[in-house]
């Protein structure tokens, strides 16, 4: 009890100073515009018209908003996967990104995952091997590291896409609804993951639809028409 | 530096495995070189006549090889960008780079060119037989590589698998039967990249060797295909952030 009370409040502490750390990611008037169509029938449609968001260490803030108002577009640019049309981001050490959906190679196994996002972020192999064992041990999936990705179930292949982010602890982690698929124990755990790892300083951006994990969170921004309004 | 060239090497090795793990690939891998080599002897020799071509018997059967090796590497360089491309742009973010990303992908695409080769030319030698054997497997080798550029160029442009793998076999069909020996040599034809190495392929049919300028021209046009594909695995791959 005691001891919960003392984590509690280290956890508070480090929380009350992420307002005064620096920012790991700074957003800024973001637009983006997508044009559907052929003509005569092409049309625009902007997606983001000017938003903004922070991010500091030893944060934990959500990004919630309506399906299709621009979370996924939003993050995608962040990380640099889509490219913006106007606005700046900015960001600050190691960057860790866990799509919506799965990227991975069908054929290719849990453990060769492993090994080759471990040679993207140059882990020698003496840092790799208990980072992935630390994951696999963390996330309960163990018993799949020999099967290949089209073996997997969605619950199993979301938890590698999952750990594949955290792989090199980066100091920016950016989950793009990483929990679809999680069974409710899993799920738990990937709170209890987020939280212990925003304790230790790292700075996390989780994009949800879900207002129920408000409490969860530092920090809140609500896409709503194009731009972010922190709730 | 080596820590680079072997990074890039590991992660070739994955990305090969990658398509060597699929069966349906390996049962392809066999049955399109036999089926073309087999079927080219006859069919090939009736359709180049039908065009006002000449090309028939070893020759025929040659040439055959070479369009198994150009079909099956086109289609795998097409599938090696369109299938991939998130999850390669994924491993270039996390710190690979798209430079990296693209050399292992071009290596992985080498070696699958290679074994595709190394099986057309081994039908061709078992069914037919070939007098100038080197020539016949250096021009089978040249193919496969011409047509891992068009593939990936394909699969930069075209991102469906239908509309992707129809796009190269019908870059296959305008080549292959406007090619040498087919409906002739003027034309389109003198605008196909396999042309020289088709040249090559049936003179070695023939059980004749070729002119160094052939073998120049093909040189040159390997090495703008390679780099072709190169640059495709590479735009694939890179981040879209300034």
């Amino acid at each position: 009890m005691d001891r919960d009370r003392t984590q509690a409040s280290t956890a508070e502490r480090i929380r009350a100073g992420a307002a005064e750390s620096t920012p790991v990611l700074q957003v800024e008037a973001i637009e983006k515009s997508f044009h559907r169509g052929v003509p005569p029938r092409r049309r625009r449609i902007e997606v983001l018209k000017g938003a903004s968001l922070e991010v500091r260490r030893g944060e934990l803030v959500g990004l919630v908003g309506e399906n299709g108002s621009g979370k996924s577009t939003l993050m995608k640019i962040v990380v640099g996967l889509l490219e913006r049309d106007r606005g700046t981001v900015e960001r600050d050490g190691k960057l860790g990104y866990c799509p919506q959906i799965p990227l991975l190679w069908e054929k290719l196994t849990v453990e060769e995952h492993f090994e080759l996002f471990a040679r993207a972020y140059e882990l020698a192999a003496r840092e790799a091997q208990p980072a992935a064992e630390r994951l696999l041990e963390e996330l309960q999936f163990k018993r799949y590291r020999g099967y290949r990705i089209e073996e997997l179930s969605g619950g199993t292949r979301q938890k590698l896409n999952l750990a594949l982010a955290l792989m090199h602890e980066p100091d920016l982690l950016l989950l793009d609804e990483p929990y679809s698929g999680f069974d409710w124990e899993t799920y738990l755990r990937f709170w209890e993951m987020s939280e212990r790892r925003r304790d230790q300083g790292m700075g996390i951006l989780i994009v949800s639809h879900f207002l129920s994990e408000r409490e969860r969170l530092d920090r809140i921004y609500e896409l709503l028409d194009g731009r972010c309004r922190e709730t | 530096m080596s820590g680079d060239v072997s990074g890039i090497a590991l992660s070739g090795s994955d990305f090969l495995r990658e398509h060597l793990r699929a069966r349906l690939t390996l049962i392809l891998l066999i049955a399109i070189p036999a089926l073309f080599v087999i079927a080219s002897a006859s069919v090939l020799g009736e359709f180049a006549a039908a065009l006002g071509g000449s090309v028939a018997g070893d020759s025929a059967s040659a040439l055959g090889a070479g369009w198994a090796a150009a079909f099956l590497a086109g289609a795998l360089g097409f599938f090696q960008v369109s299938s991939s491309r998130e999850a390669d742009r994924r491993l270039a973010l996390a710190g690979m780079g798209a430079g990296r990303v693209a050399a292992a992908r071009i290596s992985a695409s080498i070696v699958l060119g290679l074994l595709i080769s190394v099986v057309a030319f081994l039908t061709l030698l078992l069914t037919a037989g070939v007098d100038h054997p080197a020539h016949a497997f250096a021009a089978i080798v040249i193919f496969a590589l011409i047509y891992i550029g068009i593939g990936t160029l394909v699969g930069s442009f075209v991102s469906g698998g239908l509309e992707g793998s129809l796009t190269v076999a019908f870059i296959f069909l305008i080549d292959a039967f406007s090619g040498p020996g087919m409906s002739g040599s003027g034309g389109v034809a003198q605008l196909m990249p396999t042309r020289k190495a088709a040249d090559v392929l049936i003179d070695a049919g023939a059980g004749q060797g070729s002119p160094s300028g052939d073998w120049v021209a093909i040189g040159l046009t390997t090495i703008a295909a390679l780099l072709l594909a190169a640059t495709a695995f590479w735009l694939s791959a890179r981040p879209r952030s300034a």
